[in-house]
């Protein structure tokens, strides 16, 4: 008797330790990473950053994949990943436009200035 | 049989357990920190030494900071130590690009202010210029001015000495008109009739002064005129009597112009004779208009008519 309840008591615990019981889908995270996208796409990051933008696409894609095939820790970390890299995006897209501002500026200035030397070498 | 007593006591079941619970999970990892999270540590490292990005982000970048730790950690799950990488990985790179942002945008007011200067300085420049060129315009109007006026005053000059030789010359005209002469290519011509002197003489009777004195005003006025005096007789009597008579009557008019103040070297006096007479002698009247004293008032002198 007792033999085979450890052994049963055994099996079950290398069972367990074996194969983690399969989390739900990660939904949260999966919405995340949607609404994360969406807000690169609005910002025009498809122009500034479409590197790190297309990577979070595919990543999505492939988090959405993974749900398909009950490996829900992957799609997990997937989804984490793709909105991590539309925030990027995102971030990366700001700094683009904020200095594209700044040279503006700076050009302008260098042509009043270019102007006024070339007016002054006139007189 | 020697075995199945292994497996019963208690305590060597919990290390099976483990070690079997070990194998399954197929991790071989060693107690060290993941290489990829050298690179994660390293790029977050540059940034927080970057004196313009490194106070810019400090929640981003504490975030990143976290997850490069996290990152770093050993554990036996590769794939979680992938995943952790990336995520660190990523947060690094939001936090500078964030820290960029904000650093451009600290830097656009120094900016804005340059360009408001440099279109201030321009558009001084420009009113400098146009106050210029409008003094330069108002130069030049007040020379082309002075030029014009100049030329005016050149017009009203040149027309008042116009008008004044005119009103000479009116003046003279005036003068030659009164002398009762005669204008001819010779010069002007007065005559004196044949009343001025008796028959056969050639005493001037008092009624000649009349017009001598006028011509006596005339030359006075123009000095620059010669006389030549010429007496003319009809064809009565010989010509010799003629030519001397003639001659005598001329030297009378000469002789009394002379006595008026007339400078002598302007008169020449000869006598005609019967010759270029003016009228038909076979009339009465018509010998009396022969018989006559002409004055030539000549022509002033010119270097072409020499």
């Amino acid at each position: 008797m007792r033999p085979a309840r450890t052994l049963a008591l055994l099996i079950s615990i290398i069972m367990l330790a074996a194969c983690a019981s399969t989390p739900p889908a990660p939904t949260e995270g999966l919405q995340s990473a949607r609404q994360a996208i969406a807000n690169a796409e609005r910002a025009d990051a498809g122009h500034y950053a479409p590197g790190d933008l297309g990577e979070a696409r595919t990543k999505l894609a492939s988090a959405n994949a993974a749900v398909e095939e009950e490996k829900m820790i992957v799609a997990q970390r997937l989804a984490d990943e793709s909105r991590a890299s539309a925030e990027l995006a995102a971030a990366r897209t700001g700094a683009a436009k904020a200095i594209a501002v700044n040279d503006d500026m700076k050009r302008s200035t260098a042509t009043l200035i270019e102007e006024m030397k070339r007016n002054s070498g006139e007189k | 049989m020697n075995t199945i007593p292994l497996f019963v006591k208690p305590g060597r079941l919990l290390i099976v357990v483990a070690a079997a619970a070990a194998l399954l999970a197929g991790c071989a990892a060693a107690p060290v920190k993941p290489e990829g999270a050298a690179q994660a540590r390293s790029k977050l490292t540059q940034l927080q030494a970057d004196p313009d990005l490194a106070s810019r982000a400090p929640i981003a970048i504490e975030e990143a900071d976290r997850a490069v730790r996290i990152a770093e950690t050993p554990q036996p799950d590769v794939a979680l130590t992938m995943h952790r990488i990336y995520m660190a990985e990523r947060k690094v790179d939001i936090a500078r690009a964030l820290a960029e942002t904000r650093f451009a945008e600290d830097q656009r007011g120094a900016l804005s202010q340059q360009r408001d200067n440099a279109r201030l300085d321009a558009r001084t420049r420009e009113a400098d210029a146009a106050k210029k060129q409008a003094a330069m315009a108002m130069a030049e109007n007040a020379r082309q001015k002075a030029v014009m006026d100049q030329a005016r005053d050149a017009a009203d000059a040149a027309r008042l000495a116009a008008a004044s030789s005119e009103a000479k010359s009116a003046q003279m005209q005036r003068e030659i008109a009164a002398l009762q002469a005669k204008v001819t290519d010779r010069g002007l011509v007065l005559t004196l009739g044949d009343v001025l002197f008796a028959s056969g003489k050639a005493a001037l009777q008092s009624g000649a002064s009349g017009n001598l004195n006028k011509l006596v005003a005339f030359l006075n006025k123009y000095p620059e005129r010669s006389v030549a005096i010429e007496g003319y007789t009809d064809s009565v009597g010989s010509e010799e009597y003629n030519q001397a008579l003639s001659q005598r009557r001329a030297e009378a008019v000469r002789s009394y112009l002379v006595g008026q103040g007339i400078g002598p070297q302007r008169l020449i006096a000869s006598g005609m004779g019967e010759s270029s007479p003016i009228a038909p002698n076979d009339s009465a009247a018509g010998r009396q208009q022969n018989r006559r004293v002409e004055m030539i008032i000549e022509n002033p002198m010119t270097a072409s008519s020499q």
